[in-house]
């Protein structure tokens, strides 16, 4: 009986209200597009400015209408920035130790953090917070010895040495994070290989890492951008004779814009800050979905 | 302890109850058994190899050094410098400029952090009622501030605050009855800050907003149904149901920001032009001048490792929280 007295009222209570919170549903909903819009603005506006500006000349830089079109759309800047800057080889330069060293990052970075997910060893918990309290430690602090250290190794100014250091450094957050995701998959299917008697490193590669993919492409994601981000990095270990050929992108752009003062070509500057996006345009157009499907994965569940 | 260990649900693994009784024994003969321990040390050894020698050595050398006066003649001759014991602490403890850097680093930090946090988790929300086509588009703008280098985002806030030719002085120009041309946001060192908060908290809040999203997609949509239709206000559900799951995300995020934060280096050192001025040193630039450009290398490892002591002393609960949270079973 109690269930049947009971729909209509809350029926009657909920239609008294619905009108009233409607409005206030289409009135949040409405400031939360303005607010979003204006977020939006905040964030893309610089980027726009720069993408403007990439397109022209110098004297159009300096003539104090920074939203004005560009008089003709050329590329020339873009031809300017990558021959005569040299940012073209800078590129490229960097490209090639993005690719290595997130590679290498991900092999041996998902090699532990499987190990110190799904084995138990005496020392495992120690080498998991040796590892993990790398996150811990800002970057400039380790500047001066690791330059004495590749140079001891003769790595100064080699790509082999700042592809190891980009490993080194990318490892703790990388450990952190895959070691997380890889508790948060299921055990059966392991178990049922170890039975099949697959091999440990067979288990690793035909098993684990398939069914940690959208942890490990999101985690890749964030390498990439890490890696293509670094400056102190390579500022202090591209250094010392023939470095000069072997500089990376940010380096480049630092090179632009301190070299020359107000004489320096702006436009060109613009040109290469622009190309410096390029590359995770492309990543993102690839892996958008997993970016914000994977991020959170193995942390919050 | 308790509080530390409420987060998640990890007892079973917590103080190595199921290890404790199998380490006292013999232990090499009875792992190699049962896991074939051999395998998972290679498979460990050469991340721990790379870390061992590019991270962890280098910050032992530092430690060194910081106990050591090392000067350009001792780095051109190649001589081991004498040893000074804590001369070099005490001569950073006692310098009134190094306290004023560390005011001035811990006040960036928590205002930068503070509204990097809540401006992400607010539009991580603000996401969640707008359209999938907004949503995206969202996303895809903040997924190029997220992805554009510190180097470059700095160069382009050089730019848009250049006193003759930057493009906020040209708006803020615009405003009726306000002269802001040639204006130069250096000079004031509030205004000089707030630029470098602005730049560090616009490249900041997208990995923010777009990871507390992800996160937000977890929080059971049944729940805040109920709660709705037990009347609760938005106000509510955010606080009891909301955060609460989002909790452990949000202390991971926070702990990063701060780390991050803690370390400016980059932005400041762009838009000051590679010379900062007193009043924009930080630990990072601070300890980088002493050390390479002035070249008291031994000082700038004192300044760094006390700064680490510093964040450490202060961070230590919130770190042990997010490993711990990390090592969710």
């Amino acid at each position: 009986m109690t269930t049947i007295t009971k729909p209509p009222a809350t029926k009657t209570s909920s239609a008294g209200r619905r009108p009233d919170e409607k409005r206030d549903l289409k009135i949040a909903t409405g400031m939360s597009h303005v607010a979003l819009v204006a977020w939006a603005v905040i964030t893309a506006g610089p980027l726009l400015w720069v993408l403007l500006a990439s397109f022209k000349s110098n004297t159009e830089i300096f003539l104090g209408k920074p939203f004005a079109l560009p008089n003709q759309f050329s590329f020339d800047t873009y031809i300017n920035a990558w021959s005569d800057a040299h940012i073209g080889r800078y590129f490229l330069n960097s490209v090639f130790v993005v690719l290595i060293s997130t590679a290498g990052t991900m092999l041996f970075g998902a090699m532990a953090a499987y190990v110190l997910a799904r084995y138990k060893f005496p020392g495992n918990r120690a080498i998991y917070y040796l590892f993990v309290s790398g996150l811990a430690f800002p970057t400039f602090m380790a500047l001066a010895p690791l330059f004495y250290i590749l140079k001891g190794l003769g790595l100064l100014g080699s790509f082999t040495g700042l592809i190891l250091v980009y490993i080194a450094y990318s490892l703790p957050f990388t450990i952190f994070f895959l070691a997380a995701f890889f508790k948060s998959l299921p055990y059966e299917i392991e178990e049922a290989a170890t039975v099949d008697g697959a091999s440990h490193v067979r288990k690793f590669f035909q098993i684990m890492m398939p069914m940690a993919r959208s942890g490990l492409v999101s985690i890749t994601i964030f390498n990439i951008v890490g890696q293509w981000n670094q400056y102190l990095l390579p500022v202090v270990i591209m250094s010392g004779p023939g470095a000069d050929q072997k500089l990376l992108l940010t380096q480049g752009i630092a090179q632009i814009s301190v070299s020359a003062g107000y004489q320096a070509e702006w436009s060109t500057l613009f040109a290469a800050l622009v190309l410096t996006i390029l590359p995770m345009i492309i990543v993102y157009a690839i892996f958008q979905r997993q970016i914000q499907a994977g991020l959170t994965a193995g942390a919050v569940k | 302890m308790s509080v530390v260990d409420s987060p998640a649900t990890r007892r079973p693994r917590d103080p190595g109850g199921p290890r404790q009784n199998r380490v006292p024994g013999h232990v090499a003969p009875r792992r190699r058994k049962r896991n074939s321990g051999l395998v998972p040390w290679a498979l460990a050894v050469p991340a721990l190899v790379l870390i061992a020698a590019l991270l962890g050595y280098p910050l032992v050398r530092m430690l060194v050094l910081s106990f050591q006066n090392m000067r350009l003649r001792e780095l051109i001759s190649g001589r081991t410098p004498p040893w000074v014991g804590f001369d070099q602490y005490t001569r950073v403890l006692t310098d009134e400029v190094f306290w004023a850097v560390v005011g001035r680093t811990v006040a960036f930090t928590v205002v930068s952090v503070l509204i990097s946090v809540i401006g992400g988790l607010s539009i991580a929300l603000l996401m969640r009622r707008v359209t999938r086509g907004v949503r995206l588009f969202m996303v895809i703008a903040m997924m190029f501030v997220w992805a554009l280098p510190q180097l470059v985002a700095a160069q382009i806030f050089r730019w848009m605050t250049d006193s003759d030719f930057g493009v906020v002085n040209y708006l803020i120009d615009k405003l009726p009855g306000v002269n802001y041309q040639n204006h130069s946001w250096f000079v004031n060192p509030w205004q000089g800050w707030s630029v470098i908060t602005a730049l560090v908290v616009w490249a900041g809040i997208p990995f923010l907003a777009i990871t507390l999203n992800a996160g937000l997609t977890q929080v059971p949509k049944e729940l805040l149904e109920a709660a709705t239709v037990d009347g609760a206000t938005p106000w509510q559900s955010l606080r009891n149901i909301i955060l609460p799951i989002l909790k452990p995300l949000i202390t991971i995020v926070t702990t990063l920001s701060v780390i991050w934060n803690f370390g400016l280096f980059t932005q400041a050192w762009v838009l000051r032009d590679g010379h900062p001025e007193p009043q924009f040193q930080t630990l990072a630039t601070y300890s980088y001048t002493q050390a390479f450009g002035q070249a008291r290398y031994s000082l700038g490892s004192a300044i760094a490792v006390i700064t680490v002591l510093l964040m450490l002393g202060v961070m230590i609960f919130y770190i042990r929280q997010m490993f711990r949270i990390g090592e969710v079973d």
